[in-house]
């Protein structure tokens, strides 16, 4: 059981101590370890973010960095809860469609300026601007502040965002509806904010590292592309004192076998395990393996649409006939859930229902998708027969050739199509698939990231699912004390009508050295922070 | 100016240096009386032992694709759902459990993989380097036998297509034709052509004048008739040999398609796919997945490079 | 010959212009866009991204804009992947990394290439012969995805004698694995290329007549062999050396080393249209630019060619 100090009291306890400066060759404040001389976190990033401008960053990399060296009216602490970040406090009003943040007063920019609520405006009408096209525009409209979907159609200026500054340090959003989990949706990096003077100045090279001004614990000192990505310890900082870590430095290495080497030879103290090596590497050092719950579902699209499959019956074998615990158990295996709903059990407040299907055992379900596939005229004589598409990876090669052998035992024969990532997107997109693979992780810890996509005119319902009753019961949610008795039913109908076939639930698997104290493995969002970590010496 | 150039990636693998030496010695010989040729050519390939022993081994490869699979109790997709959560133990190469070479990560017969794998790849070998060939030696035979401005507007193409660069073509071809591998290979053999173009152009000039030719001309036979039935079987020793040594070449583009993961469709495999799935769990104390299939690559790649360079040696009248 | 020079380069500029619009009908023939995403934007999002970067224009009007800009102001466009990058800081930034290691790798598959071919060809038919030429064939088909983690697990993981990726401004630990993983192909089919030319030269008369001269052999080979088997080498090491110091997408991958040769792959599969199109025709002009540098070579060591 390791001790993770929240934020509040590395504070309160390093004033005691009235520790101000560094704490090289010290011991912990809280703990009392003996840290090592050298507090340089070295990690591995997958691939070069597109871009690392809070309102820009699209990709888990990217925002990983840029929570380091920006910081919104939010953070988490190590278990995902809600920690103050610029805003010391918030209080939204009874009917949850407006809220008021409250800033500190000593947080500044890395330039010495201070960080006021003008930046957040700044910042918020900027990720809705129809010019600077954010990729996660359609987060902003999520969030239901006002006016940002007529903002985003062009309908209506930036300057009618229902956001207000009502002083330097008083910001208050207005919303279009309740929305009762609105503040735990501003430690998403696209509310950060942004220094408007910087971006002005430089356009689009703002984010270079001889330019950027940021409000973070950290500075971008050094960024080489498909390289090395380094941030340094903002002096600025108003919790500076208590960052412990001076440096971080990310290296771009694309292979997760070769990043494993050199996390091997000590040259990253973070990275991912490797497809399938988990259970190895579990017992070989099983202190450094890590599994953590993750806010991420992986399931099969079926395209509702198609002439064969447009049958509930067939859809329905489909999912019966995968046996999820060999995926889970012997493919992967490294602690994921079996899927028989699309919302992860990790998702804060919602209770995995008990779907029908769920409880049965694997031999029953087979029996029941042979039966199915009978009264539609299949059998393993006259197999029907489907085409599943995947990208180009080893994971879902892998789980598309085991499900490919599970279904054929029950009578259904499967041509496997792999497409590389964007030539698969637009034959999904297109609707030029039979069943398709798909996978999404949550946004915000709340099920509707989750269950907006079924709803019939979401942007990312590809099997063109369309229940009015699900539509009805997702938009009612909303405003609703306890939204979850909705998202139950929600489930229960996906699992009477099968548009997906959920498969399991995903952990986020990484290799962390024994020395690097304070990662946030209770997080299901995986979101860390730089300035929590410490490196004890070695 | 007719020198050859090692345009595209796959072409490093040709020697061209010889195949233009056997050019210019295969037309300085004045007259080319097919019959003695090639009887000659085969006595003497048959007396180059690293040729020989190459050819045998080709065979004996090429047999074990075919029936290689009587042999083994499992498919090449069958999953061993037993050996599947364990592959390092229950995955090992055992005449006990059927799996001869071992399994693969999930549990499937590598034996029959590797079989599978080695038809694929030696096809996607002989069609790529088939229809590069063909392509090349109609196009060089079409340009050297017409002349004159067209042949100097067909050369300016090739020239031009030399410059783009290979990879950049293929990755987007495998884009375009991710859905088959055939396609993939023929649209790399149909970029491959252009050194062979060029030397059979340079052949044709020289054979043109030739007594034989001016005679079909004489007697009114049709340019095209000309091209196919008088100078294509005059350079079918050179085109032989360049195909013998494109082989290579084209399984090698394979092993690189499958590296970045866009190869031939699941459950079907090649020899860069297996290759490339060994390599990535090189550390997983599954040798095994590596060796096999590599071994099978590097043999056949070996006897095609020996092949053809005793072909090429048998070939030469200058060497007789 | 100066005559020659400039018919040449008179080719090359109608050359490069056919590999633009090549590349760029090719390259817009494919599925998906540089904005297709899991997340799909807004269709007004899109709209407006599209028309920022062009793409909303007739296809003869973005290459029309497209050339304009390269002749006029050299500028490749801003990349559509990344937002903050031009594609001229994209090769700014990995050009200098893939010509150092390109460089030494052409050195190094060169020196140690010619060397084991001279001596293949020189012990023809002896076990060194033999020794040479399967080393060089094995090396020329063993692929560098193979090669590159087995010098990792090598020199890394277990020797822990070099560091296994990064760049770090181009240190010579740095730059060790990425030449010999580079090399190593190019060095097989330099030598295989230089044995069979040298046994060419060996065999003609006017070295058995110089031998028949009683010299002594490593003056033979110094002063009357090594300069005509060198010819056909030098074709291929021209291209060679630009598919060295083009880089290798493994090689980049592998090592982390932000060289180009990761951009030939990514860019095409990001569908970044700006920078395919940049390293298109850096790889197009390289080619063409040392094409013409042999030939001139060639003409120069040997007086028989005239143009």
């Amino acid at each position: 059981m390791k001790i993770i100090p929240s934020t509040l009291l590395v504070l309160v306890v390093s004033s005691l101590l009235g520790i101000t400066t560094g704490f090289a060759s010290n011991a912990h404040p809280v703990t009392g370890e003996k840290l090592a001389n050298e507090q340089v976190f070295y990690y591995r990033i997958g691939a070069e973010s597109p871009s690392i401008d809070p309102q820009l960053v699209e990709d888990v990399e990217g925002s990983a960095i840029s929570r380091d060296l920006f910081e919104g009216l939010l953070t988490q602490n190590a278990d995902g809860t809600l920690a103050p970040g610029v805003a010391q406090r918030w209080e939204g009003n009874d009917s949850k469609d407006s809220y008021t943040f409250h800033l500190r007063k000593n947080a500044r920019w890395s330039n010495g300026d201070p960080v006021t609520a003008h930046d957040f405006v700044y910042a918020w009408r900027r990720a809705v601007d129809p010019v600077v096209s954010s990729p996660y525009a359609s987060f902003m409209e999520l969030t239901s502040i006002k006016n940002v979907a007529d903002i985003l159609k062009g309908n209506k200026p930036t300057s009618s965002l229902g956001v207000k500054a009502v002083d330097d340090y008083t910001l208050q959003v207005s919303l279009s509806g309740s929305l009762s989990y609105f503040p735990s949706m501003m430690v998403h990096t696209t509310t950060f904010p942004t220094h408007q003077k910087t971006i002005e100045k430089h356009g689009t090279s703002w984010t270079k590292p001889e330019n950027m001004v940021s409000n973070g614990a950290y500075k971008l000192t050094e960024h080489i592309l498909n390289e090395r990505m380094v941030r340094e310890r903002n002096t600025m900082y108003w919790n500076n004192d208590k960052t412990i870590i001076d440096k971080t430095v990310g290296l771009i290495i694309t292979d997760e076998n070769q990043a494993y080497n050199r996390y091997q030879a000590s040259e990253l103290y973070k990275t991912e395990v490797p497809t399938g090596q988990f259970k190895r590497l579990k017992k070989q050092l099983p202190i450094e393996t890590h599994s953590n719950p993750r806010l991420c579902s992986y399931y099969y699209l079926f395209n509702m649409e198609d002439e064969t499959l447009k049958h509930l019956n067939l859809r329905k074998a489909l999912t019966l006939a995968i046996n999820r615990s060999i995926v889970t158990d012997k493919i992967l295996g490294a602690g994921q859930i079996p899927a028989y709903s699309f919302t992860p059990g990790s998702t804060a407040n919602f209770i995995v229902p008990d779907t029908a299907y769920g409880k049965m055992s694997q031999k029953d379900r087979n029996k029941l998708a042979i039966s199915l596939l009978a009264e539609e005229g299949y059998s393993r004589s006259n197999p029907l027969k489907v085409t599943l598409l995947y990208n180009t990876s080893e994971g879902h090669k892998k789980i598309a050739i085991a499900i490919r052998q599970m279904w054929k035992s029950v009578g259904i024969q499967a041509t496997l199509e792999n497409q590389e990532w964007k030539t698969f997107l637009s034959t999904r997109d297109a609707g030029n698939f039979q069943i398709a693979r798909s996978g999404w992780c949550g946004d915000y810890n709340e099920a509707s990231t989750f269950l907006d996509l079924m709803r019939s005119d979401s942007d990312q319902n590809d099997s063109n699912y369309n229940n009015p009753v699900v539509d009805e019961l997702i938009v009612s949610a909303r405003t609703l004390d306890d939204p979850n008795p909705n998202y139950k039913k929600v489930e229960e109908l996906i699992a009477k009508d099968f548009p997906i076939s959920p498969i399991y639930h995903y952990t986020g698997v990484l290799m962390l050295k024994p020395y690097v104290k304070g990662w946030p493995h209770q997080n299901v969002e995986a979101n860390w922070y730089s300035k929590d970590l410490y490196i004890t010496a070695h | 100016m007719d020198r050859p150039q090692n345009s595209l990636l796959i072409v490093m693998y040709v020697d061209n240096i010889k195949i233009q030496t056997l050019a210019d010695n295969l037309s300085d010989g004045s007259e080319i009386e097919g019959r003695s040729l090639w009887q000659d050519a085969r006595h003497r390939f048959f007396k180059n032992k690293a040729a020989l022993i190459s050819l045998i081994t080709l065979s004996l490869i090429v047999l074990f694709a075919f029936v290689g699979p009587q042999f083994s109790p499992w498919d090449y997709e069958e999953i061993d759902w037993d050996a599947m959560g364990d592959v390092q133990v229950l995955g090992a190469p055992s005449f006990a459990s059927g799996h001869y070479f071992g399994t693969d990560d999930l549990g499937r017969d590598l034996y029959s993989r590797v079989i599978q794998g080695t038809q694929i790849s030696l096809m996607v070998g002989l069609i790529g380097s088939f229809i590069a060939v063909v392509v090349g030696t109609l196009y060089g035979a079409i340009a050297g036998y017409l002349g004159g401005r067209i042949d100097s507007a067909m050369m300016r193409t090739v020239d031009i297509l030399m410059a783009i660069p290979f990879m950049f073509v293929l990755i987007l071809l495998m884009v375009m034709f991710g859905r088959s591998i055939f396609m993939i290979f023929i649209g790399i053999g149909l970029l491959s052509w252009l050194d062979m173009s060029r030397i059979i152009r340079g052949q044709t000039l020289s054979l043109k004048n030739k007594e034989f030719i001016e005679a079909a001309i004489a007697t009114g036979v049709k340019p095209f008739t000309i091209v196919t039935r008088h100078i294509v079987p005059n350079v079918l020793g050179i085109v032989v040999v360049y195909a013998t040594l494109l082989v290579p070449g084209m399984i090698m583009t394979e092993s690189f398609i499958s590296f970045l993961g866009l190869g031939v469709q699941e459950p079907q495999t090649s020899w860069g796919a297996l290759i490339n799935e060994g390599a990535r769990t090189l550390q997983n104390g599954t040798l095994w997945q590596l060796l096999f299939p590599l071994f099978f690559f590097i043999t056949t790649l070996l006897s095609f490079f020996f092949i053809g360079d005793g072909l090429r040696d048998a070939l030469d009248p200058k060497d007789r | 010959m100066l005559n020659f020079i400039l018919r040449r380069l008179a080719i090359a500029i109608p050359t490069i212009l056919v590999i633009i619009l090549f590349s760029f009908l090719l390259m817009h023939s494919a599925p998906g866009g540089p904005f297709t995403a899991e997340r799909k934007l807004p269709p007004e999002v899109l709209a407006n991204v599209e028309k920022k970067y062009g793409l909303d224009k007739p296809l003869y009007q973005q290459i029309g804009v497209y050339v304009k800009n390269v002749v006029t102001d050299f500028d490749f466009g801003p990349s559509f992947k990344y937002k903050n990058l031009t594609v001229n800081e994209i090769i700014a930034s990995g050009f200098p990394v893939t010509l150092v290691y390109g460089m030494w790798s052409f050195l190094f598959a060169t020196i140690i290439g010619v060397s084991l071919g001279v001596i293949a060809a020189l012990k023809h038919n002896t076990w060194l012969d033999y020794l040479a030429t399967s080393t060089a064939i094995i090396g020329s088909v063993l692929p560098n995805f193979v090669m590159a983690p087995l010098l990792v697990l090598l020199f890394t993981v277990y020797l822990n004698w070099l560091p296994g990726g990064g760049w770090e401004g181009g240190q010579w630990q740095f730059i060790i694995m990425p030449v010999i993983a580079l090399a190593t192909s190019y060095l097989a089919s330099i030598a295989r290329i230089t044995r069979s030319s040298m046994l060419e030269v060996l065999n003609s008369n006017f070295i058995r007549t110089a031998r028949s001269k009683g010299l002594p052999t490593h003056y033979i080979i110094l002063h009357h062999a090594l300069k005509p088997a060198m010819l056909p080498v030098l074709t291929s090491l021209g291209l060679s050396f630009v598919g060295m110091v083009t880089g290798s997408v493994i090689i980049d991958q592998y090592f982390s080393t932000g060289g180009i040769g990761q951009h030939f792959v990514n860019a095409a599969l990001n569908r970044d249209y700006s920078v395919i199109m940049g390293v298109t025709i850096l790889v197009g002009t390289l080619t063409i630019v040392f094409n013409l540098l042999v030939e001139i070579l060639y003409a120069w060591i040997d007086p028989r060619i005239r143009y």
